[in-house]
């Protein structure tokens, strides 16, 4: 079964965690999700104990640094051989290792659903098997579906038996509505004081320009990254002669006469925008990737987000 | 400029709406298709250029608009067929006179001296200048243009592909006599004959014709090798009506001896196969007597066994056996041995005897012999023959009482009369006629008539002023033969029946009187109505071979059968001249060799088309929207 079929409504009794994982992907595919887990490059403040390094020392086993003795501090923690060797007390710091708040932000907007909605549906697979490997690593997983502004949120969850939890969410989800990633992120920031890994998903058609809402996220400490979904059969439409241009989500229309060598340019304008978000991206250190939808998602997640160190 | 084409009082009107139509094609707002994208941001970036250039966007559609408006103007201008006219005064007119004759059906040309005349016909429309103007007319022994004066190439195609051959003499003094009336008051004359020179006296056909209009002669065909059936005629015996003569006459026109094996078929089968040795221009007469097997039909086929054989159209005749039908005969008489002895001779003749006291006799006779009365003659009584016409009741007075005479002159080319001798018929008492307007005196004597014939009320008659029994007359040979071939020239079986019509002129074929038109089949199985005009079926004969004329609208339906042949021994001679002798000389042949017309309308629907392949372009090219 695919994980399209996975991502429908389903009445039935829940199944076991087990059972259920390993009929939402295929057996290997699950093992490699496992070993997977995403990267920040930023240490977060977790609430619970979990795999993710903090800033705090703690009783993790990772060294972190020294710090001069002061009265109060465990005896146990003064570094011995250190002392041996300058003549100074000096204490070992361990970092703690806490969990990791990771959001991904999924674009629901009309735009999402153009041509078939093979854009809606590769953002919901990839968010499903990054949702798993950020639950298998014991992260704080929240997904957040947003248009112009949140449409709807899951509440954060941990551990991979939720995929459920996430899988659902994410079958209910319609595109629809205009885009307004600025007011959107906005929102969202407002709503998550917690900061952490900000997985944008979106086709990043705005109206008002996708940068509003990127800069949100970098301005609110979130630690951005921009999965960006394509559908190739957008930059040549099926189209010549004189027409009216329609756009989806604004209704905005234009008269125009289609030829060969407008299509040549519109193809150029595409590529040219896409080079922009990526050049918008890269000089702001925030990680990009291209999805486009002609690609597997197995392959984008095993593949592409492993080599761009999105995923470790 | 003239204009030769539509006019301009249609022209315009047709032009002016055609472009207001397209101007009103082109303000009407285009209903455009709705296409939904996913993000107009892109479209916007990609049209903000073209959004700059608006004004110029206008203006190619303007002139798409022009260009339209251009396009309408050069089709429109075309179809008026404009030419210059300091051109039009350059321009010849040739009137082509393609002889259709039976001998350009000759095949030292292959397949045929017509299809030669075709081929160099066709050579030169194509070559005829933008102003030269053709009539082509095919010559046989009518004349029957195919085109107008026209430069139509199409249309002149068209006519040369009408041409047919037929099997007739060509009449080149009649076709003359139509080139001279077709020419006259037009700018530079010309004619030309295409044919292989077979035309007769051409000298005596062109004199007093096209006087300074110079006319040219091309050749066709190069041989002369041909045998001919140049006669075919048939009669059946008088006495033996079961039998016919046939005589028919073969022509070698050729320089060589030819073998020529002669086949009769009567009524569709073989009766006769013989073999005949003609020498170079032999004419040979050949008579079949006592010719057995044709009821109906006869056709003689002519086929060179050795030698050649050029020209198939005169290698066959045809001919009608006249049909052969017992005459139904009423004798009126007290009793005549002589005149019942004569009718016992001809085993075809149906005789009732009637007494005058039991006359009439319901009957249907063909013919009714009055012999010495002249009772109130019956409705179906058929012709009338008076022997000793009395005083009272006959078709014409008797005149004075005469004696000891005998015929001084007679018509011999009568058919009542024909074979006999009446020069020494004696007649002891008799008496002269008195002929009425309309009548014929067939015999007389110096004292007058004794032998008239005639029509009373549609009905043919002869009257005899004497009783032959007063005379020697009837011991003679030339008694019974008067009978029977009075009775013949009454019936059908007369004298003039033909056993097949001549080509090349009207044939006048008799059909019943309340019929106005009939329908002919031809020997190919073609069927087409004819006119009837005084109680005759009128056709120009063009084709040799057996016709049938019917019509349904009588009871019983009609039918008639009659042959028909070419029998023209010039026709046969299929050597081509070295010079047609006109009486004049001959101009050289106009040369045909224009490379270019100066039609405009070529070079105008040319541009038009250019400029649609141009507007075709930019608009799929997206130069001009």
């Amino acid at each position: 079964m695919g994980l399209l079929a996975r991502l429908r409504p389903r009445r039935r009794a829940r199944p076991a965690a087990h059972e259920d994982a390993g009929t939402l992907f295929d057996e290997a595919f699950l093992r490699k999700l496992e070993s997977l887990a995403l990267v920040s490059r930023k240490l977060h403040a977790g609430r619970q104990r979990a795999e993710r390094r903090t800033r705090k020392a703690g009783s993790g086993v990772e060294f972190a640094d020294h710090r001069d003795y002061v009265p109060g501090d465990d005896f146990r923690r003064i570094d011995w051989s250190v002392y041996q060797r300058f003549g100074r007390l000096l204490v070992r710091l361990h970092e703690e290792e806490e969990d990791l708040g990771i959001y991904f932000i999924v674009d629901c907007s009309s735009s999402m659903a153009f041509g078939g909605g093979a854009k809606f549906d590769q953002a919901r697979r990839l968010v499903a098997a990054l949702a798993y490997v950020g639950l298998a690593n014991l992260d704080r997983v929240t997904v957040v579906a947003v248009r112009d502004g949140v449409a709807e949120r899951m509440a954060p969850t941990r551990g991979k038996a939720r995929i459920f939890r996430v899988l659902r969410f994410l079958s209910r989800l319609e595109a629809r509505g205009s885009t307004d990633l600025g007011a959107a992120l906005g929102a969202f920031a407002a709503q998550h004081r917690r900061k952490g890994l900000a997985v944008l998903v979106s086709d990043l058609y705005d109206p008002a320009g996708f940068e509003r809402g990127i800069n949100v996220l970098r301005y609110h400490r979130f630690e951005p990254y921009i999965v960006h979904l394509i559908d190739p059969a957008e930059e040549r439409p099926a189209l010549l002669g004189d027409v009216q241009v329609v756009d989806c989500e604004t209704g905005d229309e234009r008269a125009v006469t289609v030829t060969e060598a407008l299509l040549g340019r519109l193809r150029d304008a595409q590529r040219g925008w896409r080079g922009e978000v990526a050049h918008f991206c890269a000089s702001r250190h925030v990680p990009y990737f291209a999805a486009p939808t002609t690609q597997a998602f197995d392959e984008l997640v095993l593949k592409v987000f492993r080599q761009g160190g999105f995923l470790r | 400029m003239r204009w030769l084409g539509l006019p301009l009082a249609q022209l315009l009107p047709l032009a002016a709406g055609a472009a207001g139509a397209v101007v009103l094609l082109y303000v009407l707002k285009l209903r455009r298709r709705r296409v939904v994208v996913p993000y107009s941001i892109l479209w916007q970036r990609v049209l903000r250029d073209r959004d700059a250039s608006t004004w110029f966007s206008r203006l190619k559609r303007l002139l798409s608009l022009l260009l339209q408006l251009l396009l309408l103007a050069l089709v429109f201008a075309a179809l008026g067929d404009p030419r210059l006219t300091a051109s039009w005064a350059d321009g010849r007119s040739v009137v082509i006179l393609v002889d259709a004759s039976a001998s350009m059906q000759a095949t030292d040309v292959l397949p045929s001296r017509l299809a030669g005349a075709q081929v160099k016909l066709r050579e030169m429309i194509a070559g005829l200048g933008a102003n030269d103007r053709l009539l082509i007319a095919q010559m046989d022994a009518s004349v029957t243009p195919l085109s107008p004066l026209s430069g139509d190439r199409a249309e002149l195609e068209r006519a040369a592909e009408r041409l047919r051959a037929t099997d007739t003499r060509a009449d080149l003094r009649r076709a003359l006599g139509f080139a001279a009336d077709s020419l006259r008051g037009v700018e530079r004359p010309e004619v030309v004959v295409l044919s292989d020179g077979a035309l007769g006296d051409a000298a005596a056909a062109g004199e007093g014709l096209l006087e300074g209009v110079p006319v040219s002669w091309l050749r066709l065909g190069s041989e002369g090798s041909n045998v001919g059936l140049t006669g075919l005629s048939v009669r059946r015996y008088p006495l033996d009506k079961s039998r016919a003569e046939v005589r028919l006459q073969l022509d070698n026109a050729g320089a060589e001896p030819a073998t020529v094996e002669l086949s009769l078929y009567g009524d569709g089968r073989l009766i006769d196969v013989s073999t005949l040795e003609l020498k170079p221009g032999e004419r040979l007469p050949r008579y079949y007597q006592d010719l057995a097997g044709a009821d109906r039909t006869l056709e003689a086929v002519a086929r060179v066994t050795q030698g050649r054989d050029l020209l198939p159209a005169d290698d066959r005749g045809y001919a009608l056996v006249p049909e052969r039908r017992r005459a139904r005969v009423c004798v009126v008489t007290r009793g005549n041995t002589y005149l019942e002895a004569a009718l016992l001779l001809d085993e075809y003749l149906d005789v009732t005897l009637v007494p005058p006291e039991r006359y009439p006799v319901r009957g249907g006779f063909d013919v009714t012999l009055f012999d010495g009365v002249a009772p109130p003659v019956a409705e179906d009584a058929g012709a009338a023959l008076y022997l000793a016409l009395p005083a009272q009741g006959g078709p014409l007075r008797r005149g004075r009482r005469l004696e000891g005479f005998g015929f001084d002159s007679w018509d011999a080319k009568s058919p009542a009369l024909r074979y006999l001798a009446l020069g020494d018929v004696q007649v002891a008492t008799g008496y002269s006629l008195r002929p009425e307007p309309g009548d014929r005196v067939l015999g007389a004597s110096d004292q007058g008539p004794l032998l008239v014939g005639g029509r009373r009320d549609g009905r043919p008659f002869l009257a005899l002023g004497f009783d032959p029994r007063d005379s020697d007359w009837v011991l003679r040979p030339a008694w019974p033969l008067f009978i029977l071939n009075a009775i013949d020239s009454f019936g059908e079986d007369d004298a003039s029946f033909l056993s097949s019509y001549p080509t090349g002129q009207p044939w006048y074929l008799p059909v019943p009187a309340p019929l106005e038109r009939v329908s002919l089949l031809g020997p190919a199985g073609d069927e087409r109505e004819v006119p009837v005009r005084g109680g005759h079926a009128v056709v120009f004969g063009e084709h040799a071979g057996f016709f049938t004329l019917r019509s349904a609208a009588t009871t019983p339906p009609f039918e008639s059968r009659f042959a028909a042949n070419l029998a023209a021994p010039e026709e046969s001679k299929i050597l081509p001249p070295e010079a047609l002798d006109l009486g004049r000389p001959l101009a050289p042949l106009p040369s045909f060799d224009a490379k270019a017309r100066r039609e405009l309308w070529h070079y105008l629907l040319l541009a038009a088309a250019v400029l649609s392949a141009s507007e075709w372009l930019s608009y799929h090219r997206r130069l001009t929207v």
